[in-house]
């Protein structure tokens, strides 16, 4: 998705002095962290005038159209958007798609492996469209990554430090949905489920519902943890698309400042609307 | 905007993670090798291999970077010059992940003698001469066995430096640091990246307890010193074949 820097000067102007009182983890240092712990090497904080907007929510929260949509009204408000999403960078996005279809990888490697694709795209597509006042809109961050590993037994500090050089989002929000929902969503789309949607690597059930069900349930209480401790904005991912896509835009807009919040879609994205 | 941020704990506590240290749970044993290019090191662990493989003893030899996981991504990476710092370094820790579970682990709880040419080390020292935080590097790798011994073969920036110019047409872009910027020329930028890697190595010998190794002793004399060492330190009855 290649577009414009254009209009920078607007998305610039929402303030990063609420940050202020959060210090730097384990440093003396008094400038407001955008990052969990120690930034990036070579990443100068002031430099990042763009917004990064994060949508988390399981495979059927409904994700991937509400990011369409913002996308569109956004670009029609004059923002320039730029999108990041799982295994997505050049680096090793296709490595990870390959080792998953040999489901022969075990879990440490795996986070570290989606921990250098989270990275590479940070690094060379989203500081670089940070810096050039962009909105970037996250199809999820971080904390799916952390999630997903946690629920296999590794340890949560273990992956916070992983994490610890990540940039602190704007705005997340989490789009929760009942893992039977979910279920019913999933197998509309595909007819079918994943094996690591199901989280069928853990063993937790022969039967593909079940499995999917525990997994999801797991993923869900370690998001309820995550929300709590990061200040999601949790909406329901149960509404209709036009019910959470209201909600997205009356937060993004009170964000970007931004007044209206009037969006009807293109005959391209009309199909969405629902 | 505020309200929603503000309220954010300030920090991951992921902060004080010690490399956490795994407690020995297996009968095998770990032996690793450490030390900058041209320290003598892989030599050295090549010549106390071929002693135990006549010796017909149990044991498996790993190297730094082999794992064919990685091999496309390290390739990309490098042929494009895509690498920083973090994603170099989350790629090794991968690559070591993928070799620590499915190779180094299962030997040692199978009672195998394991000689590792490089280990964690590599990564603390190379990694942090890129600008990583030695903190995050050390939480990064905390799931790695640590060693029964750790030889750090150390020889003198001039002589390592030379040994590996001598031996080679062309330092490659990233194992001459290219990528810091510190020189725009190759050897004298391996010159200034080696001296960084060599004194972060330094600072490990006593808090990783390393056996320190004179990388300028005669080969056979060193060799003999290292037999030496590993069998006063390690049992090696139970890696030896068995008695019919």
């Amino acid at each position: 998705m290649k577009r414009s820097p254009k209009n920078a000067a607007s998305a610039s102007s929402n303030g990063r002095g609420s940050r202020s009182s959060h210090k730097i983890l384990a440093a003396a240092t008094e400038a407001p962290s955008r990052f969990y712990g120690i930034p990036l090497p070579g990443v100068r904080i002031e430099e990042l005038s763009g917004t990064l907007v994060v949508i988390e929510g399981t495979d059927g929260s409904g994700r991937s159209t509400q990011i369409s949509l913002l996308t569109e009204w956004l670009e029609s408000q004059g923002f320039a958007v730029q999108t990041m999403g799982l295994r997505r960078s050049y680096l090793v996005g296709e490595d990870i798609d390959a080792l998953l279809a040999e489901n022969a990888v075990t879990r440490t490697t795996l986070a570290l492996m989606y921990s250098t694709d989270f990275f590479d795209q940070l690094e060379r597509r989203i500081l670089p469209a940070l810096r050039s006042g962009l909105i970037v809109l996250a199809d999820r961050y971080i904390f799916t990554l952390i999630a997903r590993a946690v629920v296999r037994g590794i340890g949560r500090d273990y992956l916070h430090g992983m994490y610890e050089m990540a940039l602190r989002p704007d705005l997340t929000f989490w789009l929760d949905v009942k893992p039977e929902i979910a279920f019913d969503r999933e197998f509309k789309k595909a007819h079918t489920i994943s094996y690591w949607e199901s989280g069928r690597d853990m063993s937790l059930s022969n039967d593909l519902f079940q499995s999917f069900i525990r997994y999801q349930s797991m993923i869900r209480r370690e998001f309820e943890y995550l929300s709590k401790r990061h200040g999601f904005i949790e909406l329901d991912g149960e509404g209709s698309v036009t019910q959470v896509n209201r909600v997205l835009r009356k937060r993004i807009a009170s964000h970007l400042g931004i007044r209206s919040t009037h969006y009807q879609p293109s005959h391209a994205l009309s199909h969405l609307w629902r | 905007m505020a309200s929603v941020t503000t309220d954010i704990p300030a920090t991951i506590e992921s902060a004080r993670v010690k490399a956490a240290a795994p407690q020995r749970q297996y009968p095998g044993a770990l032996v690793v090798v450490e030390g900058i290019d041209g320290s003598g090191k892989s030599t050295q662990l090549y010549l106390l291999k071929r002693w135990l493989e006549i010796g017909g003893y149990r044991i498996h030899f790993t190297e730094w970077n082999s794992s064919p996981l990685v091999k496309s991504a390290t390739r990309r990476g490098k042929q494009r010059r895509l690498l920083t710092p973090a994603t170099f370094s989350l790629l090794h820790a991968a690559d070591f992940a993928d070799r620590c579970e499915r190779q180094i682990l299962p030997l040692l709880h199978g009672g195998y003698l394991v000689l590792a040419d490089r280990y964690v080390y590599t990564a603390f020292a190379r990694d942090a001469a890129r600008g990583c935080s030695p903190h995050w590097l050390r939480n990064l790798y905390s799931f790695a066995p640590i060693p029964d011994i750790t030889f750090y073969f150390r020889a003198p920036l001039d002589v390592a430096v030379t040994r590996i110019v001598a031996g080679r047409p062309k330092l490659k872009y990233y194992e001459a640091g290219m990528d810091l910027g510190i020189s725009l020329d190759r050897a004298e930028s391996f010159r200034i990246f080696q001296e960084r890697i060599l004194s972060n190595y330094d600072q490990m010998i006593d808090t990783d307890n390393f056996v320190l190794m004179d990388g300028t002793v005669r080969v056979n004399k060193l060799q003999k010193q290292m037999r030496q060492i590993v069998g006063e330190r390690i049992d090696l009855s139970q890696f030896a074949p068995k008695k019919k």
